[in-house]
């Protein structure tokens, strides 16, 4: 039995190969990129300029918002902090082109004490109706993350894609006509908190391995979708100014917080962040990734 | 074989000597508190504790507050609930030699967490970051590799949320009708047997004096129900004899005497190895996460432009 599900994986698998990596005849123009994110900056501000090149290439791309980012504002009710940032969420995946966005609601910082069985089945239903060619979701695997709802979200997002592929996980959803997909492309991404995260895995079968992708031709875009992000911004500029006011200092720049000072201030940040990942190489931004291709998930003595 | 042996002493000799890490500067801290967080009663004094972090940071004029997860009621020879009591006392007078103030103990079942909520520990731990807003929080590492005790593992989890969360209002807003306030901690160090595996990635290291060591030594063998016991030192000593050696400090030693002496010899052998890595006498290495963190793309930005007011 296991062996039969092993080769009706690998079979699936080189499906996905054939049916998904067929070169440029497909190209982006008939991907559809599934993007996972635990709350609304962490995907903008880790991969949101790669996957704008794929949507601008012609990519459809949906996003699931497992949180409801209720807790990261400042002086303002978690109700009415979920009810913004819904709204800048939705704003800022329209900017970076996606079709539509998906807010599971549940509520921020609390994914330690929810099922992850039942975290992944939300996601493997997406998985299943969208049927994706890639699939973004956070890298469980990073370190130095503080906010460990990425932690779980990756968790289950990797859970899911393997198991959307399986029939015997939910058999409902095959009777409502949600039939198993195998994703062949999956990038897992983190902001750079990882000391090590430059550092090849030890092996490149069926382990997702480093990538830096430029993203200079859609790094507008993705400064304007972090900046769309209005009240987790709010909140990271008052955090920022408390904590300099509490040690006897200021930032000049946050001395008056309006819009205009805390656009700059995430300018600053998203240019970092690309800086930092472009590092080493020659591009003036980018992002690091893991990125587990086809290659990676079939056994080299089935590509033979 | 031969040229294998050559490339591969080669190799060898290409490799970098570990980098000496830069050593921490301890401000002085009048106004400042420090939580230490462990699942355990005797967490902080082992070779890879905080002991002496700790005695640093009370020297600076830090007031220090040990938060024990665990009723340790595994941990001894009497069974519970006696070990839980005992444990407990050992864990006062241990950090209490350090200069703690006071052991806050949420007595959770020792070796039972995996059923405890996460978001109960955590819940717990937000209340008193809260209550003391500690400009250090130390713990075990949240990230660390091959940590095989259960209970490392769950609290270390728990702090490294809690320390983010608590900073913010919309979490437990129940705290404001308490007065407590949202605070986020500026500094973490974190620890873990730093042989074991990759996963924990010390960027300092807490150079520590004679006083420093005395003290983490003591407070190591202080929990007596744990780690003392006439048997070892007098198998400690037999082994010696019957090998025509003998430790000249020994001579004299009740058996206990014996083994807390080889107790505290360890802890100063381990401090001296950390020490002689990083060009100091005695130290101990962290994963310092600074009060930047949670914003790696500001970091440089906040370091060079924030100024005095």
């Amino acid at each position: 039995m296991t062996l039969l599900l092993q080769r009706t994986t690998v079979a699936l698998l080189l499906a996905g190969l054939f049916l998904f990596s067929a070169g440029p005849a497909l190209a982006e123009g008939g991907k559809v990129v599934l993007v996972i994110t635990a709350d609304a900056s962490d995907y903008v501000l880790a991969a949101g300029g790669t996957i704008a090149k794929m949507l601008d290439d012609g990519a459809t791309g949906y996003l699931v918002r497992v949180t409801n980012d209720d807790k990261d504002s400042w002086e303002l009710t978690a109700e009415e902090t979920a009810r913004r940032t819904r709204e800048e969420s939705e704003k800022a995946a329209k900017i970076l082109g996606f079709k539509e966005v998906e807010s599971l609601g549940y509520r921020a910082g609390e994914l330690g004490g929810v099922s992850p069985t039942e975290l992944r089945d939300r996601i493997l239903f997406y998985v299943r109706l969208y049927k994706p060619s890639v699939m973004f979701i956070p890298n469980p695997y990073a370190e130095y993350v503080e906010v460990l709802d990425r932690f779980y979200v990756g968790q289950a997002a990797e859970d899911a894609r393997r198991a959307a592929s399986l029939s015997n996980y939910q058999p409902p959803f095959a009777v409502v006509g949600l039939e198993t997909h195998v994703t062949p492309e999956l990038y897992y991404y983190a902001q750079p908190f990882d000391p090590r995260r430059r550092e090849a895995e030890s092996t490149a079968t069926f382990v997702p391995q480093p990538k830096v992708v430029d993203i200079a031709s859609t790094f507008a875009k993705k400064l304007q979708a972090a900046q769309a992000l209005k009240t987790i911004n709010h909140s990271m500029a008052m955090r920022i100014k408390h904590r300099l006011e509490s040690t006897g200092r200021h930032l000049p720049l946050l001395d008056d917080i309006d819009e205009t000072s805390v656009s700059e201030l995430v300018e600053i940040n998203v240019r970092k962040l690309g800086a930092i990942a472009a590092k080493d190489t020659d591009h003036t931004q980018a992002e690091e990734l893991h990125y587990a291709g086809v290659e990676y998930q079939i056994p080299t003595k089935y590509l033979q | 074989m031969k040229p294998l042996l050559a490339i591969l002493v080669m190799m060898l000799g290409m490799l970098p000597a570990m980098a000496e890490l830069p050593v921490v500067d301890i401000p002085p801290g009048d106004t400042k508190t420090f939580l230490v967080i462990h699942p355990h009663h005797d967490d902080h004094s082992w070779a890879s504790g905080q002991a002496g972090l700790i005695t640093k940071l009370v020297d600076a004029g830090w007031t220090g507050y040990y938060v024990r997860v665990s009723n340790d009621e595994k941990d001894g020879p009497h069974g519970y609930p006696h070990d839980d009591m005992v444990n407990l006392f050992e864990a006062r007078e241990a950090t209490e030699n350090l200069g703690i103030k006071d052991v806050i103990s949420l007595n959770w079942r020792n070796d039972y967490m995996d059923p405890t909520p996460h978001n109960e520990i955590r819940a717990q731990l937000i209340l008193l970051i809260r209550k003391y807003r500690p400009d250090l929080v130390t713990s075990y590492h949240p990230w660390g590799h091959y940590d095989r005790n259960p209970d490392h593992r769950k609290v270390s989890k728990a702090v490294g949320e809690a320390v983010w969360l608590a900073g913010f209002a919309n979490v437990h807003p129940e705290h404001r009708k308490l007065g407590l306030k949202p605070h986020r901690v500026p500094y973490k160090f974190y620890t873990q047997r730093f042989d074991y595996g990759k996963g924990y990635e010390p960027n300092v290291v807490v150079e520590l004096g004679e006083s420093n060591i005395r003290r983490k030594a003591r407070s190591f063998w202080v929990h007596r129900n744990v780690r003392l016991n006439g048997s070892t030192g007098r198998r400690m000593r037999q082994l010696l004899k019957d090998q025509g050696l003998a430790i000249p400090e020994l001579e004299g030693l009740t058996d206990i005497e014996a083994h807390a002496w080889l107790q505290e010899w360890s802890m100063y052998s381990a401090a001296r190895k950390v020490g002689g890595k990083h060009g100091i006498e005695y130290g101990e290495i962290y994963a310092r996460l600074g009060e930047w963190h949670p914003w790696p793309g500001l970091t440089d930005y906040l370091e060079s432009n924030a100024v005095e007011k």
